[in-house]
């Protein structure tokens, strides 16, 4: 997609941390839950919310590829 | 593998019944490639920490051993490697972005099934028991309309333990999350429809043909940026 003009943010579990790596994406935000639930826990809409709105920001904030990880506030 | 009088089952053959095997568990699965070593510390960290759990109250640490140890299996495993990828700046401000959403979660509309293998109303079980013939696979990319009803959305992925996204389709597909931010005008519109597709299935394929065709599909849209969750 990032070929064809896309610009793209990928979130994912951080037990993907290096098998992302060696894919050299460009955006990549890390979430420390377990797998299958990249996104937040259930039912946590905040936390949800909050991850999110972290990936939207690092989507327009990274000038170069770049993997981060969320910290929960 | 069961212990009979004839074979006794060995820790490796355990450890590797948790992926695919008799005590398949997706959740566990990972213990197939962690050594016997590294396997023995998770049991013995798990078991501690369920007993301090039990007296602190405090179930955090049992997940958190948990957590540490899909991340020390998945470090270990030989993926595909590249030294470079493309990057395209955003050229809008987020409030004026068209976004779209992809996951691999497995997801679908209730009555448009993609029928995975020829087969019509797979189970999640028959899924798990058939991801060898998925990663042989083109996987199928389903359309989900950004207004369809929750619960005419149905997930089934033979990779990955469900459960979590049966509850709460937010986890991994976060389209009432992104229709709040939505309506709070974080960004100016999101693509409809958003996209799904099991993630177990031939990368090659996925690599070489669907995934280019996806792009052409995902651009004639004329969006502005995507939110890929892997799953």
């Amino acid at each position: 997609m990032e070929t064809s003009g896309i610009p793209t943010v990928v979130v994912a579990v951080a037990a993907f941390e290096q098998p992302l790596k060696k894919m050299a994406l460009p955006r990549v935000l890390l979430t420390p839950y377990l797998l299958g639930r990249p996104v937040g826990p259930v039912d946590d809409a905040q936390t949800q919310r909050s991850i999110l709105r972290a990936a939207l920001d690092l989507l327009v904030s990274a000038d170069r590829p770049t993997m981060s990880h969320y910290r929960n506030s | 593998m069961s212990e009979t009088p004839e074979h006794k089952e060995t820790f490796e053959s355990f450890r590797k019944s948790f992926f695919y095997g008799t005590r398949s568990d997706m959740n566990f699965k990972f213990l197939a490639h962690l050594s016997d070593n590294q396997a023995s510390d998770f049991f013995q960290g798990l078991l501690a920490r369920l007993m301090d759990a039990y007296d602190s109250g405090d179930t955090g640490p049992v997940y958190e051993h948990i957590r540490q140890n899909q991340i020390l299996s998945y470090a270990q495993e030989v993926r595909a490697i590249y030294d470079t990828g493309p990057f395209t700046p955003m050229k809008t401000p987020l409030s004026q972005t068209r976004l779209m959403l992809l996951t691999s979660s497995g997801h679908f509309v209730e009555g448009d099934d993609p029928n995975p293998l020829g087969m019509e109303n797979m189970t999640q079980t028959q899924a798990e028991q058939q991801i060898q013939s998925f990663l042989k696979e083109s996987p199928a990319l389903s359309a989900i309309p950004v207004d369809t009803p929750i619960d005419r959305l149905v997930v089934r992925h033979g990779g990955y333990d469900v459960r979590g996204a049966r509850r709460d389709m937010n986890v991994n597909l976060p389209l009432q999350r992104l229709k709040e931010m939505l309506a709070d005008e974080v960004f100016a519109g999101l693509s409809d429809p958003i996209y799904s597709f099991v993630g177990a299935c031939s990368q090659i394929r996925l690599l070489k043909k669907d995934g280019p065709l996806w792009v052409q599909r995902f651009t004639a849209q004329k969006v502005d940026a995507a939110l890929l969750v892997p799953v």
